[in-house]
């Protein structure tokens, strides 16, 4: 997406990539982090006797593949809030359907394998008397298209909603809003079982995915390590399109709206594409998500869940890309902790943490690892 | 079976009315058996020993069907002894059924329920109301004619008809008329049967239109059919009629729910551009207060509503100038940390409730005068706790428009909240009236959540079930307009009620969504579009 | 995890010795010192929290009534609760950390059917066993569950059956949230009803979203349904919290329950424990336990409950006497297998026999359900339930329904030689199932 004309006002270092990270500390950072864990990780799941204290369990595999996902997500909100300054409350909605794309793919999977046998229809749609696949179930018994699918659909979904919003300047908090209803509106109407994705009990009980079975610990390596490298090559596209003169005027978009567009840039169009690219990432993290938990529900689409997801950017630190990825890994690692400890006080935690975030650390853990730095 | 009644029906009035003869040792015995028959026999028997109990003609009868029907009649689980038990604090008072003396106290580990069905049920009321056809109290009267509209039967009109000439209360009498019309239907002569149906006409009862609906398909005679289906129709027509007013109300009602709720978040978010994520957990804090009222006043619940809005109204407008002089005041001017410290204070808010009142929804008991409906005829009634939400989302309207239009205070919202630098000019002292106005806007959650603790859960997660759709409400209506408010979500209540026929409820629901999300599209000010702080931000 | 468990089927005696050789040799002794763990997997926080505390405590209270008694096999049993707060990949990732973390070696937990189908393959994939508290809508089968709550054959079919038979009732709309529960309970029903002589426009079917609050048009639509001169009931399978609304709007439109009674299978004594029931006294509710069932063994549960929560007002219901009958059962197989080792557990509960609270007795059959009395019971002033008729004994539980074309030849075994939770009488194929890779 990057624009190629940037790189010609600038010197050329050797390799683009690192042109790329030039500068960027926390991205190095973190990609060297993944390059770490691609490499550890497996090793001490497989290689590393289980009684041994190196020894990485499955389930910790499966945890941290999760992490992955919800830092993508994390990324892709940062790129249109901490960059665009438009605040999505409902980002969850494009994980939910890049995340049910998939789920269509690995239901379909299961073949004649579900509980009546069927070889096309998925159990629900046996039960609920359904005679045969409707049409948009079509051709996702084929991974190729599932793929697609995974990025098509949350992208048109979202370009469609976009390009509503921001012809007719919907901004600020009225787009936060109304992001808010869509989500909301898609949860309802993925609740009902007439829509044909299962209603509330989602898709799942699902088998294997590219004919490796979910159940295998090395499927689920596999899976972690997906998840890993999709986030760092998300990050390097991230960055790049930020770092790109596209990227520039986004900021510009975000800084002062009416004064970028007087200067004769279409802002709409800016703002457009790049919360499409973010929609479609999104949707990647929820179709990585997916096979790694099993199961995909409408209450994904729950309007607290899009509203987590701002947390997280916002203790990660927004606008700096690796900040929030950060933070979707963080945020979500405390979750588990505390609901492991105490239940009860999640809630209050998750809750304390909004506010702190807003009134004291308005730039996140980034920022504070920043100021610290800055100040030795 | 006609000789039993009538004959059951004479001792009844022996028994009920006049001259009850003094009860004698035997019939404290056949009273016992009975009591014991309506325990363990099948209910069948139970049914029969109701009748034979009102037949018996003891004086206990009437206590002791009263206190079957109110479910008071429980039995010893150990020996089976049959009691009367009131509820205490903790256990049950016991009184002997026969003769009425206090037998001390029970615990719920030792007693049980004498259990009865619908039929037992409805046998024991119709026994009763057979007995109330005669009280002196005009509504005993009433209540039993309505009672017996239900399953009438050629006894009871037998005896209406003679009770119908001395009737003096006009209502009453048509009431019995209908009765003894629809008992009349079965009659075996066409001309009766065709004259009954004549007194049918123009009722608009349920019971009626069923009964003329069943002559109209089953009656032997070929006149009698078609003059059932040409009164039928005619019912069947006003009926629609009023079906529709029917709509309408229920379109207003969920309009004034989400009028109320969104009113307090009119306020914060259209006057003073602040987005109160907190806004639902406002509601619900609103909510508890009334419980909480109502478990401090447990024997005055139909005063308590009066107690709980104003201290609804004071606890939730504290809390929200505790939230405004705590977290927002740091934040003006940035409108998305807002939402976002507001949307952790919601968390905050619902785990608090959850920690001190537990998970469970908590029951908030409806004052008597506002249980029920009001008949506006058979086929419309008003349910009146809707009616009186309704009532009451204008009351708080007309006295919001009041306060901003025609105080002081108001003068000042209005001045700060369009021009804040000019208003502190001339001595508004901004941060106040900043503080004041976030309480009021809390406040008035406070009192929609007074309004919603009748129609709906109080629990913590009731807040949540609201936020959305307030502020779809604010932002179609026009931030900041008070009007827009209304005409907001006034309209989008009617729209839903009158999608959700034809889609059915989630669909309808979906659609409005969409429908407003298209709406600001086209019109991103909303319908009444104001100035103020929140249309220069946005 | 299936396949390799139909291998060791064929190499069988000789690699099950050699593990409960190993097991046996390597900590023989410590095995005396180490407490049974026993996983409790319910909701304290969330939207589910509501039903789903008062059934963790329930567990919390048998495994200190237990360990009073001696514990089991003279080891402790000690329980391990965690919080999958409502949310449903998260059920499935604590079942994980139950299982693979905490290696518990059995579980009770789960209320909604989301959550059950969420944590299903883990635990097959990783053996572990699963007792099920909650009625459900059938049609499910598996090795490593066990259903203690009603399938429709146990709570729904016979509560129409008793609107048919003893109330005469003709026509009968059918009411639910929208989820898998009340779509296939109304699907069962519905045929059941069209077999035996109810007309299809004598049926009326109506799905509302979770939480709906507002029921104005649909209660009024009920009215009209039933105001065509034949009696007609409501079923409801409506959840949770719709319906104190749901309930209220029937009072104030003065629908009675002796105009038309409701029969529910979602409400028991905790729902209504949030209503005022004076307007719904008559209206029923279908289940299988009820807490104003005068037996010793009830009031005894009952006392205990009490005072486990300090609370003598605390309410008992219907899922926390299946975890009753489900924890009974556990142990009972756990001693007759002298292990707690889940093959083991997983061959001797069947078959188990159990008091319930009732008067009667719980049996495990093949298919992993149990038996129950089937009971109906009208709504008192006091949100208690005084019953009206029970059936004539237990009900075994249906795992596929009869009523369902595609399900009605399907049957389930888990009993040498069938071992299959779905198999086709027909066909004669185990579907469903893993083959195996």
């Amino acid at each position: 997406m990057a624009s190629p004309q940037t790189s010609a006002t600038r010197v050329i270092p050797e390799r683009p990539w690192r042109r790329l990270l030039h500068g960027d500390m926390g991205g190095r950072i973190l990609l060297g982090t993944l390059a770490v864990l691609i490499v550890v990780i497996p090793i001490l799941n497989q290689g590393v006797s289980p009684s041994s204290p190196f020894h990485v369990s499955d389930y910790t595999v499966n945890l941290l593949g999760r992490y992955l996902c919800f830092a993508l997500l994390a990324l892709a909100l940062d790129l249109v809030w901490g960059y665009a300054g438009i605040l999505s409350l409902g980002h969850g909605a494009f994980f939910a359907l890049g995340g049910y794309a998939m789920g269509m793919y690995l239901m379909r999977q299961i073949g004649d394998r579900g509980v009546y046998g069927d070889p096309i229809l998925p159990d629900f749609m046996v039960f609920l008397g359904w005679e045969q696949l409707p049409w948009f179930w079509y051709g996702f018994d084929q991974f190729w298209f599932a793929a697609l699918m995974v990025l098509l659909v949350p992208g048109v979904f979202g370009f469609i909603f976009g390009w509503l919003a921001f012809r007719s300047r919907v901004t600020g908090v009225y787009l936060s809003i109304i992001s808010q209803a869509m989500t909301y509106a898609l949860m309802l109407a993925f609740f009902r079982n007439e829509m044909g994705f299962g209603g509330n009990n989602g898709l799942t009980d699902f088998k294997d995915i590219l004919g490796f079975s979910l159940a295998d610990p090395q499927t689920r390596l596999a899976l972690f390590v997906a998840s890993a490298v999709a986030l760092g090559l998300a990050y390097l596209l991230c960055r790049s399109v930020v770092r790109s003169r596209a990227g520039r005027v986004v900021r510009a978009v975000r800084d002062a709206e009416p004064r970028t567009r007087s200067l004769g840039y279409r802002t709409d169009h800016y703002k457009l594409w790049i919360w499409t690219l973010s929609a479609m990432l999104a949707g990647l993290a929820g179709a990585l998500y997916v096979p790694q938990v099993g199961i995909i529900n409408p209450s994904e689409f729950s309007p607290l869940n899009s509203i987590e997801v701002v947390v997280w950017v916002a203790v990660g630190g927004r606008g700096t890309l690796y900040g929030a990825a950060l933070g979707g890994a963080l945020v979500n690692y405390a979750q588990t902790l505390l609901t492991a400890m105490i239940a009860e006080l999640w809630l209050f935690a998750l809750g304390g943490l909004f506010v702190a975030v807003t009134l004291f650390f308005p730039r996140g853990l980034v920022g504070l690892l920043k100021r610290r730095e800055d100040r030795s | 079976m006609k000789r039993s009644v009538r004959c059951m029906l004479a001792s009844l009035l022996l028994a009920l009315g006049l001259i009850a003869p003094p009860a004698g040792a035997a019939d404290d015995e056949t009273l016992v058996s009975n009591l014991r028959q309506l325990n363990e026999g099948s209910f069948d028997d139970k049914a029969a020993a109701v009748r034979t109990i009102a037949e018996s003609g003891h004086p206990r009868a009437v206590p002791v069907l009263q206190a079957l029907l109110d479910s008071r009649l429980y039995f010893r689980i150990a020996g089976g002894g049959i009691v009367i038990a009131d509820a205490l604090d903790a256990g049950y008072s016991v009184t002997d059924p026969v003769s009425g003396e206090a037998l001390g106290e029970a615990t719920q580990y030792e007693i049980r329920r004498v259990s009865i069905n619908n039929a037992v049920r409805t046998e024991a009321r119709k026994m009763l109301a057979l007995a109330g056809l005669s009280s002196p109290d005009r509504q005993a009267r009433a209540q039993a004619v309505e009672r017996l509209l239900a399953s009438p039967d050629p006894a009871i009109a037998e005896r209406m008809e003679g009770l119908i000439d001395d009737e003096p209360v006009a209502g009453i009498r048509r009431d019995m008329a209908l009765a003894i019309g629809l008992a009349r239907l079965e009659a075996p002569e066409p001309a009766t049967r065709l004259a009954a149906l004549e007194t049918l006409d123009g009722s608009l009862r349920n019971r009626v239109r069923n009964e003329v609906r069943r002559v109209a398909r089953n009656d032997p005679a070929p006149a009698v059919q078609a003059r059932a289906a040409d009164i039928l129709e005619g019912i069947e027509e006003r009926r629609d009629l009023w079906g529709l007013g029917e709509q309408i109300f229920f379109g207003l009602s969920a309009g004034s729910v989400l009028m109320l709720a969104a009113f307090g978040l009119a306020i914060t978010f259209g006057v003073m551009g602040v987005i109160n994520m907190a806004h639902g957990e406002l509601i619900m804090l609103g909510a508890y207060t009334t419980y909480v009222v109502q478990l401090l006043m447990p024997n005055a619940i139909d005063y308590s509503l009066f107690v709980a809005i104003p201290a609804a109204f004071l606890v939730t407008g504290a809390f929200g100038v505790a939230i405004e002089r705590g977290v927002i005041r740091f934040l003006y001017g940035r409108p998305l940390e807002t939402l976002l410290a507001t949307f952790g204070l919601s968390l905050i808010l619902q785990q608090l409730v959850r920690t001190v009142f537990s998970p469970l929804n908590r029951q908030v008991s409806t004052p008597e005068w506002m249980s029920g409906s009001i008949e506006i005829n058979a086929a419309l009634s008003l349910t009146l706790n809707r009616l009186y939400v309704i009532a009451f989302a204008f009351l708080v309207f007309g006295l919001l428009l009041v306060l901003f239009k025609r105080t002081t205070l108001g003068l000042k919202v209005r001045a700060v909240s369009q021009n804040r630098a000019m208003a502190r000019a001339v001595g508004v002292s901004s941060s106040r009236i900043d503080a004041l106005t976030f309480g009021l806007g809390a406040g008035v959650a406070g009192l929609a959540g007074v309004a919603l603790s009748q129609i709906t859960n109080v629990g913590p997660n009731m807040g949540q079930a609201y936020i959305i759709d307030s502020f779809l409400v604010v932002v179609f209506g026009g931030a900041g307009s008070l009007w827009g408010t209304l005409v907001g979500g006034l309209s989008l209540g009617v729209l839903n009620k009158f999608l959700e026929p034809e889609t059915g409820a989630v669909l309808a629901k979906v659609l409005v969504l969409v429908f407003v999300i298209l709406f600001i599209q086209r019109r991103p000010q909303g319908l009444f579009p104001q100035r103020g702080r929140a249309a220069s931000e946005g | 995890m299936k396949g390799n468990k139909r291998l060791h089927n064929g190499v069988g005696p000789v690699l099950a010795a050699g593990v409960l050789a190993l097991g046996l040799g390597s900590n023989g002794a410590l095995a005396q010192e180490d407490p049974i763990k026993v996983g409790i997997l319910h909701s304290l926080s969330g939207t589910m929290a509501i039903s789903e505390t008062a059934l963790k405590e329930t567990v919390e209270m048998l495994i200190e009534q237990q360990n009073e008694e001696g514990g089991l096999l003279g080891r402790e049993i000690e329980p391990v609760v965690v919080d999958p707060a409502s949310d449903w990949p998260r059920f499935a990732e604590q079942a994980r950390q139950l299982l693979a973390d905490d290696e518990v070696d059995v579980v009770f937990g789960t209320w909604t059917s989301v959550s059950r189908k969420s944590v299903l393959p883990v635990f097959e994939e990783l053996n572990g066993l699963l007792f099920y508290p909650v009625q459900y809508e059938g049609e499910e089968s598996s090795e490593n569950v066990f259903y203690l709550g009603a399938s429709p054959n146990q709570q729904a079919i016979p509560a129409v059956d008793y609107l048919m038979n003893d109330l005469g009732v003709e026509r009968f709309a059918l009411l639910g949230t929208d989820y898998v529960y009340p779509r296939t309970t109304n699907k069962i029903l519905e045929q059941y009803l069209m077999d035996n002589g109810v007309a299809e426009e004598d049926i009326m079917i109506n799905y509302t979203p979770f939480g709906h609050s507002d029921w104005q048009s649909i209660v009024s639509d009920v009215r009209d349904f039933g105001g065509q001169g034949e009696k007609t009931a409501i079923v409801s399978t409506i959840n949770g919290d719709a319906n104190v609304p749901f309930y209220t709007e029937l009072a104030n439109q003065g629908v009675s329950a002796s105009d038309i009674p409701v029969v529910a299978f979602s409400v028991g004594e905790q729902e209504l424990a949030g209503i005022d029931t004076a307007p719904l006294v008559g209206h029923m509710s279908a289940w299988n336990y009820f807490m104003s069932a005068p037996t010793t063994e009830n009031v005894e549960f009952i006392q205990a409950w009490h005072e486990f929560k300090d609370d003598t007002s605390a309410v008992t219901n219907d899922p926390m006497e299946a975890h009753y009958i489900g924890f009974n059962m556990w142990v009972e197989a756990v001693r007759r297998a002298g292990t707690t080792d889940v093959e083991a557990v997983q061959d001797a509960i069947i078959g188990v026999t159990v008091p319930n609270l009732t008067g009667g007795y719980a049996t495990m059959m093949p298919n992993h359900h149990i038996t129950k009395p089937v009971m109906i019971g009208e709504i008192q002033p006091d949100g208690q339930f005084s019953v009206v008729w029970e059936t004539n004994g237990e009900v075994a539980g249906d795992a596929w329904s009869d009523y369902l074309p595609e399900s009605s030849d399907i049957i389930a075994s888990w009993r040498a030689p069938l071992l299959c939770g779905n198999y086709n009488v027909e066909t004669g194929v185990c579907s469903g199932q893993d083959y195996g890779d």
